[in-house]
């Protein structure tokens, strides 16, 4: 769960041992990286839309099927990865400068209605992460402190797309999802998942994807803010160019948003795009992929973060964090 | 009643895949010239709980040995591991921890698993856990050790029909079974898939640990691939339930043995 892990997590990992693999997997573990202060304001859903805008149609290629080929490895997001969803300045070495991941509505917030937004604040205020404004209470950690993995940050991730008739799968460093393409029924919607239920279809060149029967236990970032178990997900992955899937995803929940929003980045091919040109890391000092000539580089290895290469549940227990089992309306 | 006997009596053989084994089949291939063994598989017997024959108990199924020549050949000095193993597998078996469980014995459990093949790699897509297995088809040898991990290093070749796949640096903390059978880290597995028919595979895993065994030994069992026209790998997320379990329980022990 590479660019979900904090400072102290990847001090941990390095401990545990994982080190050459967390180095050596070409995946965001790599792109872990501790921000200066000084560091420029990391671009996310804003700089994309205006990118977005200039470049010139691409009629992507096509499989044998004849549908879109979307196949390969695609990035994570870059930047602080999903430690804070919305606009903020520095914060941490962890949580550098960064532009909104939401590109509707245009304030770039989450469009919480009241009893929600409370309930969010109250979760904000009580990471102690000694951060400005906590309430000095340690009330929920992140849930990918626990080595859970989950969408939609599975998707945000880096992953690669391999695609067969009736279904695209996305194979990551830590799990999997396997999308039916084939207008099969839904789930029933009282059976819910980590994962959720994910039913995708091709409208032109964009692959679809709705992802219902979410358990709610999950986060979007590490900063608290949440969905429910009756959220719904709708992801559109389309090639803005041979290298850059437009990835875009509208969250429903009329029980604790007051409209849908969506958030919207490029997933971009390992190699391409700005990031890997330097221009967008200046305030990395950790250190990256690429630096190594290694015949392994493009292979993921075994993480088992759960099993003790990542950070210790019972400490956390330990401290008093409660365990975050979702958000329901005040009664 | 008497025909239904009779017939019974008058086939021959004991089991689909020992029919499939015995005549020749050649499976379809994929793009890249290779047998086709994509698809959702599961096993169909009871070596999750004991490879070996056993009888039955409360909760658990008798069976018959996947084990060929039926005993696992354990070194006189390994045996009683083994037992202790046994009788308090309820606190020991790493299953039980929800840790990721080890190369054969995740292909057992009573879990589907889904085969992708691709022309640098074979997946493993497995339900339980959502592991994801990488068996490496690129050229790469195992890198140099030591490396203890909980899944091993899968790398793969085509010996005719047949998938290979030699897998080491495991970790010593793995199990084989719920009967407590065990290994160290100088564990190397074997793992052969051969298409047997349209709808099964044969999976043989040849087991060498010199400190533990004291010879190689095989497990043989059938894949059956899930005839659901709609089969689609759900998710047991066995960790993310154990801990939202003993987090509330004042009494637990598990966070201190974690």
């Amino acid at each position: 769960m590479p660019t979900t892990v904090t400072a102290s997590t990847v001090a941990l990992l390095a401990l545990a041992g994982a080190l050459k693999a967390l180095f050596l997997a070409p995946g965001p573990a790599a792109g872990q990286a501790f921000w200066r202060e000084d560091a420029p304001k990391l671009p996310m859903a804003p700089t994309w839309l205006a990118e977005k805008a200039e470049l010139p149609p691409y009629s992507p290629p096509r499989t044998p099927e004849g549908v879109p080929d979307l196949q390969g490895v695609w990035g994570a997001p870059g930047g602080d990865g999903l430690s804070y969803l919305e606009d903020h300045e520095y914060i941490d070495v962890t949580t550098p400068a960064q532009e909104t991941f939401i590109s509707d509505p245009p304030d770039g917030k989450v469009p919480y209605t009241p009893w929600a937004m409370a309930r969010r604040n109250e979760i904000l205020a009580g990471l102690a992460r000694g951060w400005p404004g906590e309430s000095g209470e340690r009330l929920y950690a992140s849930p990918s402190s626990y080595c859970l993995y989950f969408m939609p940050e599975f998707s945000f991730e880096e992953v690669e797309i391999v695609q067969q008739p009736g279904k695209v799968i996305m194979l990551g460093a830590n799990g999997y999802r396997v999308i039916p393409t084939d207008g099969r029924a839904p789930f029933d919607e009282n059976a819910k998942f980590w994962f959720g239920i994910s039913r995708g279809r091709w409208e032109g060149d964009t692959l679809v994807v709705e992802v219902t029967n979410l358990n709610g236990k999950s986060w979007f970032d590490s900063t608290g803010h949440f969905f429910s178990e009756n959220t719904r997900m709708i992801e559109r992955l389309r090639l803005a160019d041979a290298d850059t899937i437009d990835y875009e995803i509208t969250i429903e929940d009329p029980t604790i948003y007051a409209r849908p929003w969506k958030m919207n980045f490029p997933k971009r091919r390992p190699g391409t795009g700005p990031q890997t040109r330097g221009a967008r890391i200046p305030g990395a000092v950790a250190a990256g992929a690429g630096q190594f000539e290694d015949p392994y580089a493009n292979e993921y290895w075994e993480v088992a973060c759960y099993e003790g290469n990542g950070p210790s549940a019972a400490s956390l227990r330990e401290l008093g964090f409660q365990w975050f089992t979702g958000v329901a309306p005040p009664p | 009643m008497f025909t239904l006997t009779a017939a019974c009596v008058l086939l021959p053989m004991t089991g689909l895949g020992q029919t499939e084994a015995t005549s020749p089949y050649t499976p379809p291939r994929t793009a890249d010239g290779h047998p086709d063994l994509r698809g959702v598989w599961q096993v169909l017997n009871t070596a999750a709980w004991d490879l070996e024959d056993h009888s039955a108990s409360l909760g658990v199924p008798a069976g018959q040995s996947v084990v060929e020549g039926g005993t696992i050949p354990y070194l006189e000095s390994a045996l009683e591991k083994r037992q202790e193993n046994l009788e308090q597998r309820a606190t020991l078996d790493p299953e039980n921890r929800c840790y990721l469980p080890g190369v054969p014995r995740i292909t057992y459990m009573p879990f589907p698993f889904q085969i992708i093949q691709q022309a640098d790699k074979v997946t493993i897509a497995y339900e339980y856990l959502r592991t994801v297995r990488y068996i490496h088809m690129n050229g790469n040898p195992h890198p140099p050790g030591p490396i203890d991990w909980w899944m091993g290093d899968s790398r793969g070749h085509w010996e005719g029909d047949t998938l290979v796949v030699d897998v080491i640096h495991f970790n010593d903390k793995t199990w084989f079974d719920r009967a407590g059978n065990y290994h160290s880290d100088a564990l190397h597995v074997v793992e052969r898939y051969t298409p047997t028919g349209p709808n099964h595979l044969l999976y043989e895993a040849t087991i060498e640990d010199p400190n533990v065994f004291t010879r190689p030994w095989t497990i043989s069992m059938p894949l059956y691939r899930r005839q659901e026209q709609d089969i689609e790998l759900l998710e047991y997320q066995c960790h993310a339930y154990l801990l939202e379990e003993e987090w509330d329980n004042p009494e637990s022990t598990f966070f201190n043995e974690h």
